[in-house]
């Protein structure tokens, strides 16, 4: 474990807001993502094909935005709080393209009560925003976060 | 069709509905978390934890391993997905899925794929829905 505090289900405010760090896109991200998962969509891999396709060249995986926006959401959240995920719910609105940069906006939307006493249930909202503004990916994502040990 | 390839593709006007389609297994490694750790730039907390993500992102590719043509995927536009299990080092998983809804569209038609990932217990680890535009085929 890191050194960090920990964080618990009663430090985290309802409508807490974090802002993540940018980061730019590349065709190496694409590559890699590519190799790890197995998907070889032309969308992702063929440069020629895709200059005659509406995006007018290749375009990151949707899952790589949405593991990239993982990483640099954990970069700015204390601690582990927002821990393993229980849910998701994601919405791909637009193309991330190689040379793009992209940070998340995200806030704490709900927290519940989950189906262990010891722990309770938060819903984050998330943004993915490009350097132009515009959300390229958005939806929120459920975590099971620990209670304060009494 | 500009770079059109040979290969077989499947498009909208093909998918059948409720067809379960199951693919071959991956072995989860250490190498999987450390590429994916080193892509998002996360740290692993425990090296023997695999991401909650990592399984996802690979079905997409289990996807592309079975004995059918790929489908002529325009878009990923959606998915809802619940984490029911962690996976970790040397669990070997599969995915399951099957097509719920088909929607006829202008360009193209969306398609509702419902998918579980299996481990090697047969297990449920993680299972959604995604929501993807297909091609239509092209008029000759």
């Amino acid at each position: 474990m890191s050194g960090e505090p920990v964080v618990y289900f009663e430090d985290i405010q309802l409508g807490e807001q974090y802002t993540s760090p940018g980061r730019t896109v590349t065709e190496a991200d694409i590559v890699i993502f590519a190799g790890l998962s197995g998907d070889y969509n032309v969308l992702h891999t063929d440069a020629e094909h895709m200059k005659a396709s509406l995006f007018g060249e290749r375009i990151a995986h949707g899952l790589l935005g949405l593991s990239i926006q993982q990483g640099l959401l954990d970069r700015v959240v204390p601690g582990q709080a927002v821990g393993p995920l229980a849910a998701v719910k994601w919405k791909f609105k637009g193309p991330i393209k190689i040379g793009d940069t992209i940070h998340v906006e995200a806030r704490v939307a709900a927290k519940k009560d989950g189906e262990r006493s010891d722990a309770g249930l938060i819903t984050v909202e998330r943004r993915v925003v490009n350097q132009r503004g515009e959300v390229v990916q958005e939806g929120e994502t459920d975590h099971v976060v620990g209670r304060r040990p009494v | 069709m500009v770079g059109a390839s040979v290969e077989r593709r499947l498009y909208f006007e093909d998918v059948q509905m409720n067809v379960p389609l199951e693919t071959p297994g991956v072995t989860l490694t250490e190498t999987h978390t450390a590429l994916f750790a080193s892509l998002t730039l996360s740290r692993p907390v425990d090296p023997g934890a695999i991401p909650d993500l990592v399984p996802l992102c690979m079905s997409s590719g289990l996807g592309w391993r079975v004995p059918q043509p790929p489908l002529v995927v325009l878009a990923f536009m959606g998915f809802e997905w619940r984490f029911l299990k962690p996976t970790r080092v040397g669990d070997t998983i599969r995915s399951v899925s099957k097509t719920v809804a088909k929607r006829s569209m202008k360009d193209g038609g969306v398609v509702i794929e419902e998918r579980s990932i299996l481990n090697q217990r047969g297990e449920v680890v993680q299972s959604g829905r995604l929501t993807l535009l297909v091609a239509k085929r092209p008029s000759a």
